[in-house]
This record gives C-alpha cells, sequence and structure tokens, in this order.
C-alpha cells in the first residue's frame, strides 16, 4: 500500500489528503445500504473514541552535501542494530570517506527516550541515521 | 532536534513507520527500509542488505539514505500547523443487516456478530452509571502510539456491541478508565487478564465455581469481551501491521482472561485486599502478558503422592519469560492444601517461589527480552540486572527480578486440586464503585 492510501486510512484531513476517512466511511455506508427486503433501516452510533489532531513538524533542513561532515549511527538496541549500522558505517569507509562515522547506542531499552545522547548528537553532528525495528 | 535524520526500518513494519511517523507528525518523513528480519543475520548476510536495494522503493538502499539527508525539502515536508483526524459520521443508518456488516467491514468488532449500538440501547447502558455521558473517562493507546480519548458515551457503545447488561457498566468504564488496551502492538501477540473482587461478584453472577474461567457466565464472558472492543474502538488498537503486530495472535484477546476471585472458599485474603482495598469494595485488577498455561504435568502431580504444588509451580514457572511476572490461579483445593503445607500466608508462598525459582545467569543472558530490555537497564546501573550482568556465567540467580513478580488468585469449583498459571504481570487496580 502506497504512503498516501495509509495515510488516508488515518483519516488524516484534506488540507493534507485529496480524500478523508470520513468521506471514504461515508460513501461506504451507503453503499452497504441496499436493504434487504422486509427490514427497516435503523440507526447506530459510531464506537470510535476520539483520536488527537496532528501537529505537523517541519522537517529539519537537509545537509547541502555529506562530505566533510559527521553522521551519527544510533542503534536503537533491536537485535541486529548495531551489527547492521557497522556495515553502513563500512560502507561509508569504503564510498565515502570524507565522511565522518561516530556509532552510538542508545540508553535504555528501545522506547525510551534518550536526551543525553540528542543533545550531543546536536552539538557535534550534522545527521543521524537510525537502525532498526526488528 | 532540528538535525537531517534517515530512520532505517526493516519491511514487515513498512505500514507501521509510515503510519505512526504520521501520527506523530511527520506524514512525509524519509523512511528507508531494509529487508526483513535484521535479526540472526551474519555480518555478510547484512552486507547485502546495505550493498542491495530498498525492498519497497527498489532504489539502492544507501543512495536512499545519503538522499534522506541531503535531497532539499519539498513545500509538504515543510509544513506545520494543525490537521485534525475524522473518525467518521456520529451515527450510521441502514438496516440491521447491512450495519453488521458495514461494523465488521470497518474494523469496529471482533469479527463475531455483535449487539448494534442503536441509541436506545446505548442510552439503556448510560442508565447504569450515575456519571453524565459527556463526561471523559480516560485515554487509551495500544503501544507506543498518541492515545485517543473517550467519552461514558463512547464506551457504553462498545459496552452494549459486547452484549454487556446495564449492570455490568460501572466495570466496563473502571477498566476504560485504566487506560489499560487489551490489544498491544508488541510482535510478542500478548494476552491480558483481570481478576474481579468485591460482592459485586455475586451481584452480578459472575461465574467463581465449576468452569470459571470457561463460558458458563454473561459477566465473564461480555465484560472481557467489551475490553477488546473498547480496545478496537475507543484506543485504536488492533489494527494489523499498524496498531498490532503480533506475529501469531493470541486467542485470548477474543475475551481476555476474566477471573472472578472464589473468596470465600480461599484460604488466603482476596486479592483487592492485597492491594489495599477493603474487602466490601469492588475493584477490577488488570494483568498484561503472554498467556496462561495449565499446571497439571509437573512434579508431584501423579496421583499416589503427597502433590507438592510449591514444586510444581516453580517447575512450571522456570519456563516462563521473567521478563512478565507469574500468576498463580488456583483452585480452593489447591490453596487449602498448600496452607495445610505451612503456607499460611501468599507471601510466605511467594518468597518460597522467588527464592527456588532459578537460572544461571548464562542462560538468562541468552534470553531475548534480558538483552532487549535488562541489558539496557544494566548498562545504566538498574538493579537486579546490573548485578546480574556482572556475576559469572555459572552463578544462580533468581529466575524473576523481584518477588512482586508473582500473584495468587484462587477460582474454581473444588472438582478437583489443579493450578493454572498466567505468564502475566499486574498492571493496576481499580475501584469499580466509582463508577457505580
Amino acid at each position: 500500500m502506497n504512503r498516501r492510501k495509509l495515510l488516508s486510512l488515518l483519516g488524516m484531513s484534506p488540507a493534507l489528503l485529496a480524500e478523508s476517512r470520513a468521506a471514504a466511511q461515508q460513501k461506504s455506508a451507503s453503499k452497504a445500504a441496499a436493504p434487504d427486503a422486509g427490514q427497516g433501516k435503523i440507526t447506530a452510533v459510531n464506537p470510535k473514541g476520539t483520536p488527537p489532531p496532528i501537529t505537523l513538524i517541519p522537517m529539519a533542513p537537509r545537509l547541502d552535501t555529506l562530505d566533510g561532515k559527521t553522521v551519527y549511527l544510533v542503534d536503537t538496541g533491536f537485535h541486529g542494530s548495531d551489527m547492521l549500522l557497522h556495515q553502513v558505517e563500512a560502507w561509508f569507509g569504503r564510498n565515502m570517506p570524507n565522511v565522518t562515522v561516530v556509532f552510538r547506542r542508545k540508553a535504555g531499552p528501545y522506547a525510551e527516550d534518550d536526551p543525553k545522547l540528542w543533545k550531543e548528537i546536536k552539538e557535534k553532528g550534522n545527521a543521524v541515521i537510525m537502525a532498526v525495528g526488528h | 532536534m532540528g538535525i537531517p535524520s534517515a530512520p532505517m526500518i526493516t519491511k514487515a513494519f513498512k505500514d507501521l513507520a509510515i503510519l505512526n511517523a504520521a501520527k506523530r507528525g511527520m506524514p512525509h518523513e524519509r523512511i528507508c527500509f531494509t529487508p526483513h528480519p535484521v535479526w540472526g543475520k551474519t555480518p555478510d548476510e547484512l552486507r547485502v542488505y546495505v550493498d542491495g536495494p530498498d525492498p519497497v522503493s527498489g532504489k539502492p538502499l544507501m543512495k536512499e539514505i545519503v538522499d534522506a539527508l541531503t535531497v532539499p525539502l519539498s513545500d509538504d515536508e515543510k509544513k506545520s500547523g494543525i490537521v485534525s483526524v475524522s473518525v467518521g459520521p456520529p451515527t450510521f443508518t441502514d438496516t440491521a443487516d447491512n450495519l453488521q456488516e458495514f461494523y465488521l467491514n470497518n474494523g469496529y468488532t471482533d469479527f463475531l456478530p455483535i449487539i448494534l449500538p442503536t441509541q436506545e440501547k446505548v442510552d439503556a447502558m448510560l442508565k447504569g452509571t450515575g456519571h453524565k455521558p459527556d463526561e471523559v473517562v480516560g485515554k487509551m493507546a495500544a503501544g507506543a502510539y498518541p492515545a485517543w480519548s473517550y467519552t461514558v458515551r463512547q464506551v457504553a457503545a462498545s459496552a452494549v456491541m459486547a452484549g454487556c447488561r446495564p449492570e455490568y457498566f460501572p466495570i466496563v468504564l473502571a477498566i476504560a478508565s485504566s487506560g489499560v488496551a487489551s490489544l498491544f502492538s508488541s510482535t510478542n501477540s500478548f494476552a491480558f487478564a483481570m481478576i474481579i473482587n468485591g460482592p459485586i461478584r455475586d451481584k452480578l453472577e459472575f461465574n467463581y465455581g465449576i468452569g470459571a474461567l470457561g463460558p458458563f457466565a454473561q459477566p465473564n464472558a461480555t465484560i472481557g469481551r467489551a475490553w477488546t472492543l473498547m480496545s478496537k474502538n475507543l484506543g485504536n488498537g488492533g489494527i494489523p501491521g499498524d496498531t498490532y503486530l503480533g506475529s501469531l495472535g493470541n486467542n485470548l484477546n477474543y475475551n481476555n482472561v476474566v477471573i472472578a476471585e472464589n473468596e470465600d472458599a480461599s484460604p488466603w485474603p482476596p486479592f483487592h485486599v492485597q492491594r489495599g482495598f477493603k474487602k466490601e469494595e469492588n475493584v477490577v485488577s488488570l494483568f498484561r502478558g503472554l498467556g496462561v498455561v495449565p499446571g497439571q504435568v509437573a512434579r508431584g502431580s501423579s496421583a499416589n503422592e503427597n502433590v507438592q504444588f510449591d514444586y510444581q509451580m516453580s517447575d512450571l514457572f522456570s519456563t516462563f519469560t521473567g521478563f512478565f511476572g507469574a500468576l498463580i490461579i488456583a483452585d480452593p483445593l489447591v490453596a487449602i492444601r498448600l496452607k495445610e503445607q505451612g503456607y499460611d500466608t501468599k507471601e510466605k508462598l511467594i518468597a518460597w517461589l522467588y527464592k527456588n525459582t532459578t537460572q544461571t545467569v548464562k542462560d538468562y543472558k541468552s534470553r531475548n527480552y534480558a538483552y532487549l530490555f535488562e541489558y539496557p537497564q544494566a548498562l545504566q546501573g538498574r538493579e537486579p540486572f546490573a548485578t546480574w550482568y556482572k556475576l559469572p556465567d555459572d552463578a544462580v540467580i533468581p529466575h524473576f527480578p523481584r518477588p512482586e513478580s508473582f500473584n495468587i488468585v484462587v477460582t474454581g469449583g473444588q472438582t478437583n486440586a489443579y493450578p493454572q498459571a498466567g505468564n502475566l504481570s499486574y498492571g493496576v487496580s481499580v475501584s469499580i464503585d466509582k463508577w457505580m
């Protein structure tokens, strides 16, 4: 499924998308409304809860080039992430040797924040590659 | 951070990664994908991943990563502001058959027939509580997602759909107020359980006798089901690939493990009293873990032996993941026998189990959950993991990190002395009376 279709499933409003989930649901409901003989129509409530609005975060400006820059490789702690990132590190060594690569394992279990590391990266790094989910 | 980033995710989590980034404000985040899995691959195999294509886009993976960090942003990627999220119109009108189909096709159900939440039925459910229909009950998320909120009225819809009677509604509201979803995103396929304590067990005719854990009473069946429907509808859980990733799934998720404690037949204080409530209070206590297993097949269970339930349980628990706890679900005959054998309090039995359910450090370190969750804590100096990781491989350590990992509940009909056990951790106890 492509990104646009996925995001429409999320129900994001037409400000970002051509068609919202709500509109799709209304269409779907009326499509399902071919009444069976002898059955009257009834009304039932929508059982869904209330999702929070989404605050869009502008993405950070990109770099002109990685040449001469410092890229942090951040291991989330999932099995094999460190080995994968060491292969990424080796790739930079072979293909973009002017890039300084710094490997770090994020502190704590994977779902925990690591503000100390984010501070270090902000002070000393130019970009981040983070891996990986399983 | 204000620094360009390129997240790498394995292909199996494509939808999750895109949708979760969107929910957190970056619907166009430049996510790069590797083949799946990474776990268990050799360095040479991972080099092939890195030198090869992104399996989603088909482009060379490392070129995609470099581009993610260097290609200028599009207008969409620079957007800020608030975006509303719609869940559709407040009501749907159609024939009953078509509405059943519509609710099923839109993921509102557990794929079993439901009671349609008509306005009349929802209004009747609302009479089961003194709380106002528009009162906000709480927030729920099925994992590391932004939580959804819900009102008493919205909870009532799921309670109706599950087949609850209005008098069950305070228990459903108490569960909803906990914010604990019974469908969790983990790939582990979690299971959930609840213990019901207090006079409400008799008032609503919960079954805590013969077949206590089976499909033999309406409150046991429908309140557990309501938890799962709430988790889907109020917490947006249970969407495979998005908010649910359990590889195998879990059959217990249909109505969860509902345990009304057999308080009168138990030789020990009931569970909620252990948690600081009074005996006459009505309380629901929630658990999370991996499932429930039988306890009949372990040591000392032959007909001619003096059954050693303590050893039997310890054997069983040594096969559990220590990341979750151990919930002993004891028939009253088991509990009474244990008391006769000297365990006059639950605490005494728990102390024995904690001390005698052990493992070697080598075995502990080889466990998946230890590496993923406890090794990082050991590095931060958190106990007991920091000490455990410093010990030699042949050192013997407890199988569970602390005595509080064990819990005991008594239920069942005393037709035989059989225990069951959940690899389940205690989460929270919530007053039902507050939602009357």
